[in-house]
């Protein structure tokens, strides 16, 4: 009987999914836990609670009808996407909300969903071929289109995501790896122009390389590297122009702790938080940098000083086993899809999980800039934690039909 | 050309997996570091982040006089508080004016507690006044980083005033605080002179700390830990002095009555408790308690009747004639002279071709008559009878050339001179026994602080036995609860009996007895004993000395008089000192000494009714 359910359903994502939603609720909980806060985590229960409905509905949803109404679901999300930068609220100086009818919503996380099936389904149709430069800008385009309207919220830190974790289902669905060294390229190399001439021609260096070796023919891969410089330089020349002030706010978003006091402050505490829980942290509800908060919004952004303070290593690693579990069982239902579509939703999935891990934990614990963007499953949000478990329920669904093409 | 094999292809599902697998290493990598390899580091950032120890300081121990009259007390004193971090530049303007202070010496306080610690209080101003605190506390909310502690300052609930052994206490120096230990912090109080000093340590206490959560904003939630890890502070240790706060007053008005410069020092001659002490000019140690202006602490320091210093300790002049027991005392234990030995006194004495003279014309004296008398050329010719280096030996026994040991601070070791000074002064074989003479009547490069002269005459007083003088008699131990004793030690002298009762004999006749020195000193129903002195000075007027203790039989206080530039010790000093005798026996008995029927001489009457009424 086991071995039948096991058989069909997807065990592995959904219980690493509850444990995740689990120890979300733990840490909103903790993060909120003083006076008048219960409303916040009662609100993320009934996410939460909602999540679960989602995940269900997409667990069992038809394939091909996802597929089919993958493109006219994106249409709609950029539709959304329009309105909410005209009538949205402004939440922390961005016009990301959408509200009605006393609920509200962040439609940029459910454009993640449709932006994904949407590629996903264009890169699957048997006609396309990466190759052809005809579908390649239409890929792009598909991603580009809805950056752009996230970018005009302005809300860079979802439209850095949202570039990032379509790499990987690019990649997956047979990108060549030229095409993926040459949009790597000049990122790398205009970052590296903002640390100095050094690490310019480091990075120069660097996406020659890649470009060299991953070159189809030389005068393709010689325009790569010409606008790969180009945009370095322009770069430099143009951070060698701002005035002082703008530099240094750009020191400060590469290196927070520049500014212990202002833009690195919450880096700053959140280390210390997540240090000071040591090996097997402080005890629930006993985070002194938590509990006093010393890290403001730590419910969403900052979330994941709740485990690495309360419970420390134990708890920190629990949280990073439970993430990597996930994302290993993504790439193996991918792998294992005969449907296209789905196997590219998945490492589309996977993706989306991956960049918001990475950028999350590692802006925590102050290894990459400060970009505020939540945790999936632990971060205090209806709209992504509803959207992250949809996403999971795709997964399931992904790993039942595995076998169909 | 793209195939279609290329999608999923088994390298890049391993591909995939090996970029999430380095993303889960590189973020594992990192949780190592921070919570095991910096834990420490950051674990303390984060206490210092959201407890604060609030300090609890002690209350100074109090000082009581053998009576259990309250000498030293203790008074509350308004600290204001400032924690750097929190403090907001903003409001500089307020507090500036609240505390009258200048926004230039505020920052610099500011930046000087920053040193000590941003997150924790340091004191920003010390003892402002009550009206100053209640204008701070109204506009509290507005300063974000200031708060106020209540601390104790000395106050002085006596007539007598006594500075220089009391002492006092003043904040902590930057040298002083490089070297103290530990335990001080920059805007600390620390004894810094008498008592307050040398007793710091114990009349300081301990100072507590209660730990306590605050939030990212500083402010306080509640106890950390429910107060499980707070320190109570320790209250200071009371001292119990051997003085009588009565006496000393009233010693002290005598001086300032006469306009004396000078020092009086008495002393309980069975124990070396110091009973008074006096020094004048003087001040009053009130306005070193709590915040001293910097003009007030540099006229103090630069007034040419140099009231900070200490005469009673540290004045080193020539005993003059009270310095003649010593010689006595040498020339009776070697067997040079005895009782019955006399030697002629014409009226002054000739070694090779200089002559000393003396006052009077004596005749035949022997040794009692010698101290009676005051007589010169008896001494004179008793030095070379005795020997330099004899006298040197005696003078050391009687404590001279050497500290005392009080426990009230600084004090001068004097100067005893021996052949070895000489030989190093002048050059061996280039001094001859010439130089001497003067000193067989305390005369010449002899120096000699009046403490060290009372603890000779008590010695004297009590038949032999070299006392540590010592302010505090006992300590209220608040830890143990229990009052103890501090112990000094006594040194018997080992000169004999026989030698004893003659020079107490010819001191009692210099009170007693007509033709002795000191009649002046007499205190009418008490037998009193002592010596008269007059310091040669080249510079100015002689400074008067005079030595004594009573009662003769069984004495209970002994006492050094040292008046500078007031002329002779028979008619300046003795009488101060009978004064003083009297004040201390008759209240002390607490019963009629049997005397004649006219009591105290109207003179002390009326000085003592007229100095209570103006201390």
């Amino acid at each position: 009987m086991i071995e039948y359910l096991k058989e069909y359903f997807d065990f592995k994502a959904f219980f690493l999914c509850l444990a995740l939603v689990g120890m979300g609720l733990i840490s909103v909980y903790s993060a909120t836990y003083d006076a008048g806060a219960a409303a916040t985590f009662d609100r993320q229960l009934i996410w939460a609670g909602g999540g679960f409905v989602f995940l269900l509905v997409m667990a069992f949803f038809p394939i091909k009808t996802l597929q089919r109404i993958a493109f006219p679901t994106y249409i709609l999300m950029l539709g959304m996407l329009l309105v909410v930068l005209v009538v949205g609220k402004t939440t922390s100086g961005s016009k990301s909300w959408f509200g009605f009818a006393g609920l509200g919503g962040q439609p940029s996380e459910f454009a993640k969903v449709a932006t994904i099936l949407a590629l996903a389904a264009f890169l699957s149709r048997t006609t396309t071929s990466l190759s052809n430069v005809r579908h390649l800008v239409i890929a792009a385009g598909i991603v580009l289109i809805p950056i752009a309207l996230i970018l005009a919220q302005p809300d860079l830190g979802t439209a850095v995501v949202f570039f990032i974790m379509l790499l990987p289902i690019l990649y997956w669905a047979g990108a060549p790896n030229f095409i993926l060294a040459a949009i790597f390229a000049p990122i790398i190399v205009a970052a590296g122009a903002l640390f100095g001439t050094f690490a310019l021609l480091f990075t120069l260096t660097l996406a020659g390389t890649m470009l060299y070796w991953t070159r189809e023919n030389r005068f393709a891969a010689a325009v790569a590297f010409g606008v790969t410089l180009a945009i370095g330089l322009s770069v430099q020349t143009v951070y060698d122009r701002m005035p002082a002030y703008q530099q240094k706010r750009i020191a400060t978003f590469l290196n927070p702790e520049l500014d212990p006091r202002g833009a690195g402050y919450n880096v700053v505490q959140s280390k210390v938080a997540i240090g000071s829980g040591g090996v097997f942290g402080k005890g629930y509800l006993q985070g002194t940098q938590t509990q006093l908060n010393f890290i403001p919004e730590q419910w969403t952004d900052f979330i994941f000083c709740v485990p690495g303070e309360e419970f420390g290593f134990a708890g920190g690693s629990l949280v990073l086993l439970c993430f990597t579990g996930l994302l290993l069982h993504g790439v193996h239902v991918a792998n294992l899809s005969k449907n296209k579509f789905a196997s590219a939703a998945a490492i589309g999935i996977i993706g989306v999980f991956a960049t918001h891990m990475l950028i999350n934990i590692g802006m925590s614990m102050g290894i990459l800039p400060v970009i505020g963007i939540p945790l999936p499953f632990l971060s205090y949000g209806g709209s992504a934690l509803i959207a992250n478990m949809a996403m999971v329920g795709l997964l399931m669904n992904f790993y039942s039909n595995r076998k169909d093409r | 050309m793209i195939h279609d094999e290329q999608f999923g292809t088994p390298q890049r599902r391993n591909a995939l997996m090996g970029a999430i697998l380095v993303i889960f290493a590189v973020l594992m990598v990192r949780l190592y570091q921070l919570q095991l390899l910096y834990h420490g580091e950051l674990d303390k950032k984060s206490e210092e982040n959201s407890i604060r120890a609030l300090i609890k300081e002690p209350i100074r121990g109090y000082i009581y006089d053998r009576t259990g009259k309250l000498v030293v007390d203790v008074g509350p004193s308004y600290t204001v508080m400032i924690v750097p971090e929190e403090f907001d530049k903003r409001t500089m303007p307020l507090l500036s004016s609240l505390l009258d202070m200048e926004p230039r010496a505020i920052d610099e306080r500011i930046s000087r507690a920053r040193a000590y610690s941003p997150y924790l209080p340091s004191r920003l101003k010390r003892d402002i006044g009550f009206e100053s605190l209640a204008a701070l506390e109204e506009h509290l909310p507005l300063l974000s980083g200031i708060s106020y502690q209540v601390e104790s300052k000395r106050s002085y609930p006596t007539n007598a005033l006594a500075p220089h052994l009391l002492g006092y206490s003043r904040e902590i120096s930057d040298a002083q605080l490089s070297h103290v230990g530990e335990y001080y912090r920059q805007g600390d109080v620390i004894g810094t002179a008498g008592l307050e000093a040398r007793y710091e340590p114990a009349l300081r206490g301990e100072r507590g700390f209660e730990y306590v959560s605050v939030n990212s904003r500083g402010q306080i939630i509640g106890s950390f830990e429910e107060g499980m890890r707070d320190v109570v502070s320790k209250e200071g240790f009371d001292l119990i002095l051997g003085m009588d706060v009565e006496l000393q007053a009233f010693a002290e008005s005598l001086m300032t009555v006469n306009r004396y410069s000078g020092a009086m020092v008495a002393m309980d001659p069975s124990n070396g408790a110091i009973l008074a002490m006096v020094s004048k000019p003087d001040f009053d140690p009130s306005i070193l308690s709590g915040v001293t202006p910097s003009e007030l602490w540099a006229r103090l320091n630069t007034d040419a009747q140099k009231p900070l210093f200490n005469r009673a300790a540290l004045t080193r002049y020539p005993p003059g004639s009270t310095f003649k027991m010593v010689l006595a005392a040498a020339a009776l234990e070697g067997g040079i002279i005895n009782e019955k030995t006399r030697i002629n006194c014409t009226g002054g004495f000739r070694f090779g071709n200089r002559v000393w003279k003396d006052l009077h014309v004596h005749g035949s004296t022997n040794v009692v008559e010698a101290i009676q008398r005051s007589c010169n050329v008896f001494f004179y010719q008793l030095m070379f009878k005795v020997g330099f280096d004899t006298w040197t030996e005696y003078g050391r026994k009687f404590g001279f050339g050497k500290p005392t040991g009080i426990d009230t601070g600084e004090e001068t070791t004097g100067l005893l001179p021996s052949a070895q000074y000489y030989d190093t002064r002048y050059g061996k074989g280039k001094w001859t026994l010439g130089y001497t003479v003067s000193l067989a009547i305390g005369q010449g490069e002899l120096g000699v602080s009046p403490l060290q002269m009372v603890r000779y005459v008590a010695a004297l007083a009590n038949g032999g036995t070299m006392l540590r003088p010592h302010a505090v008699m006992f300590v209220n131990n608040k830890s143990t609860g229990k009052i103890e004793e501090v112990e000094h030690e006594k040194t018997p002298l080992g000169i004999s009996a026989k030698t004893m009762e003659l020079i107490r004999e010819g001191m009692r006749r210099v009170v007693q007895e007509p033709g002795g020195t000191a009649s002046l000193a007499r205190v009418k129903g008490i037998e009193s004993a002592g010596k008269t002195g007059t310091s040669e000075n080249p510079h100015g007027d002689d400074h008067a000395w005079y030595v004594g203790f009573a009662p003769f039989e069984h004495p209970t206080i002994a006492i050094a008089v040292m008046l500078e530039n007031s002329g002779y010790g028979g008619s300046k000093a003795a009488p101060l000192a009978g004064m003083v005798v009297e004040k201390y026996l008759y209240r002390q008995l607490r019963r009629p000494i049997p005397r004649p029927a006219a009591p105290k001489p109207d003179s002390v009457a009326t000085l003592t009714e007229s100095l209570r009424g103006n201390p």
